[in-house]
């Protein structure tokens, strides 16, 4: 994202605006908490070797598992594993007394980011996202194609653009827990309108206007309802958010990022150890 | 290096050298951070430091605070050992070098400097352990949770015994009873074989209630990309009930191959091995492995007579390290916590047991590549 803008047409003022945007644009964490609006995911990957951890109220309107029954809390880590590679690890769970057959910890599900290309001054960013096709309950699975671009509007005010698609498909593996031992068996291709809540399934569009990486207002269509939001960055680490899904029920969430890159402080200002 | 008068000095020596205190760090905060280290041998005609350092999983903070608090400003190799065994010798030139140590120059080392466990603190440490399984619907985490304090003890070059005891606080795994015993008590000896190769043995009580012999032996240049291992143990299943030991013979061999490919950036570890594992399970596993600066993130797959199966581990530092420090003793927390998720349960999968540390994971903390991108984060 930083290498965005430095190119060899830019201006003064660019690369030093760049400062600015680089973190803000993916300071924001989707539902899964990947860099994204509220719902969709975007395509800039996550600074080199950040790790960030969240927690996301996804309202019961909206439900991926049981919908319209159980409102969910998704916690999310991601880590930008390779400088291209990004891991998603979340954890949903339903809300409320469950029946003892929905309890447990939850569904777990690893999702993957590829950027396959960065952002330059003429091209958006492109990435894909896939899904680990190994669960056994993948209501909540994003498979997708997403491409974004960062216009710069006023000074510190940035337009953040993203269009994608969601694939309409998604792989399930239908299994017992009982004979849940090969990972790689009973993979099936499964349609999502088959499930109650189809997430990223179909064309998807988001627009952040934030002010540098402070915070900024999101609209996304995200292949089923227009959704608007809001967020804000604190101390350039934790964020927070909140959003109205489809103009009816609302969503909430924070998230906080860690750079696994630097050494203790007191060895980086230390002239001794130079 | 040649064959020298080698200057030993124990941590106290290099106290004896106050005057040339460089600006910085105040002169007690210097001798703060020298009490990091133990065995600390100068080696001024080479302009070689040795040191031991047994506080940090990441060896570079160890280096880096060696070269914080060294008076003589001419000392440019650096000799980190472990259990008494120098590694390699790394330079910190514009980048940061590594060169292996010959046999010859261990031996001078080992003549010059001859073992003394009196240069080696009381070090006594907290470690958590944890383990769990996810899914079951009444009781979401089962969990064994358990608080070691432990210690070691250092016999003789590279001879280390390792003991504690354990703290109980939760466990939902078994039946078994939560009472205060005692953590693994094993030997280990370290060391290492001509330029590139290092052996690890381990006899005693383990993690995951194995007791027996493990052997691991690795052959990693710690400048160059590739490295392979091998690794068997024998050994049986033990735990305490109350008021003794439960015990069965030495009778599950694990038998282990690896063959890894280290990528300078970003610091990833492609890693294939296999053979086989406990409950007679056998078949492959790959591994990623990303060392970050401090921690240490794998994905793994694994495809076994028993299944098939996916993962993640890491391993971190565990705040606050250093509790109480003195000249002769020391309270921390352990250097690492490593944690395996495995997404299969149940099932026997690949399944294998901890000794005190696997040979591979710790040599790669060694490698140059990865202290030197830390390197050069300070210049």
């Amino acid at each position: 994202m930083v290498d965005v803008m430095c190119n060899r047409r830019g201006g003064l003022i660019l690369p030093f605006l760049l400062l600015f945007f680089s973190i803000g644009a993916y300071a924001q964490m989707n539902i899964s908490g990947k860099p994204g609006l509220i719902y969709i995911p975007s395509a800039w990957a996550a600074e080199e070797s950040s790790f960030s951890f969240g927690y996301k109220y996804n309202p019961v309107h909206y439900a991926f598992r049981q919908n319209r029954r159980r409102s969910e809390s998704i916690y999310h880590v991601n880590l930008a594993f390779l400088p291209r590679l990004e891991i998603n690890l979340n954890l949903l769970r339903m809300n409320g007394d469950l029946r003892v057959q929905d309890r447990g910890i939850g569904d777990r599900q690893l999702d993957i980011k590829y950027l396959l290309l960065k952002e330059t001054s003429y091209r958006p960013a492109l990435s894909i996202i896939l899904s680990a096709p190994f669960g056994i309950d993948n209501s909540f699975s994003s498979n997708a194609i997403v491409a974004s671009k960062t216009i710069p509007l006023l000074p510190s005010f940035y337009a953040d653009v993203t269009v994608g698609y969601g694939s309409p498909y998604y792989i399930l593996r239908e299994e017992s827990e009982k004979t849940n031992f090969d990972i790689f068996s009973n993979l099936q291709l499964r349609k999502k309108k088959e499930l109650r809540y189809r997430y990223l399934s179909g064309p998807l569009a988001g627009l952040n206007v934030r002010y540098g990486k402070k915070g900024g207002l999101l609209v996304e269509w995200d292949s089923q309802h227009l959704n608007l939001g809001a967020y804000a960055m604190l101390w350039k680490r934790w964020t927070m958010q909140a959003a109205l899904l489809n103009g009816d029920q609302v969503t909430f969430g924070t998230s906080y990022i860690i750079d696994l890159t630097p050494l203790p402080k007191r060895l980086r200002t230390s002239d001794e150890t130079k | 290096m040649k064959r020298s008068k080698l200057l030993t000095v124990v941590v106290l020596g290099l106290l004896l050298r106050p005057a040339l205190a460089q600006p910085g760090l105040s002169e007690t905060a210097r001798q703060r951070v020298r009490q990091n280290f133990e065995n600390v041998a100068l080696d001024t005609l080479n302009h070689t430091v040795y040191y031991e350092q047994r506080l940090y999983r990441n060896p570079f903070i160890g280096l880096a605070e060696m070269r914080q608090v060294l008076d003589d400003r001419r000392i440019k190799a650096f000799v980190p050992m472990i259990q008494g065994v120098p590694v390699g010798r790394y330079m910190l030139n514009s980048s940061l070098d590594m060169e292996p140590l010959s046999e010859d120059e261990r031996k001078s080392y080992y003549q010059q400097s001859p073992f003394r466990w009196q240069n080696y603190k009381f070090d006594f440490w907290i470690q958590p352990v944890f383990a769990a399984i996810f899914g079951n619907r009444e009781r979401p985490v089962q969990s064994n949770t358990s608080v070691l304090l432990q210690t070691q003890l250092y016999l003789f070059r590279g001879l280390v015994f390792n003991g504690g005891i354990l703290f109980p606080i939760t466990n939902h795994l078994d039946g078994r009873p939560q009472i205060i015993r005692p953590a693994p008590l094993f030997l280990n000896y370290f060391r290492a074989i001509g330029q590139s190769q290092f052996l690890s043995a381990t006899a005693g009580t383990f993690y995951n209630d194995r007791y027996g012999i493990n052997l691991q032996y690795r052959h990693m240049d710690l400048s160059s990309p590739w490295s392979f291992g091998l690794e068997a143990g024998l050994t049986g299943f033990y735990y305490y009930p109350r008021g003794g030991i439960y015990y069965t013979n030495l009778n599950e061999l694990l038998l282990q191959a690896d063959v890894a490919y280290r990528l300078p950036v970003p610091d990833l570890t492609l890693k294939l091995s296999g053979g086989q594992y406990l409950h007679n399970d056998r078949g492959v596993r790959f591994d990623f492995i990303r060392q970050f600066t401090n921690v240490e993130v794998g994905l793994y797959a694994m495809k076994t007579r028993n299944g098939a199966t996916a993962g993640f581990n890491f391993a971190i530092p565990i705040p606050p390290g250093k509790i109480l420090q003195g000249e002769r003793a020391r309270l921390r927390t352990g250097e690492e916590f490593r944690w395996e998720y495995t997404y299969s349960r149940g099932f026997s999968i690949g399944e294998r047991y901890r000794v005190g540390y696997q040979l591979d994971q710790r040599l790669r903390q060694y490698h140059q590549n990865y202290l030197n991108r830390q390197y050069l984060q300070l210049r």
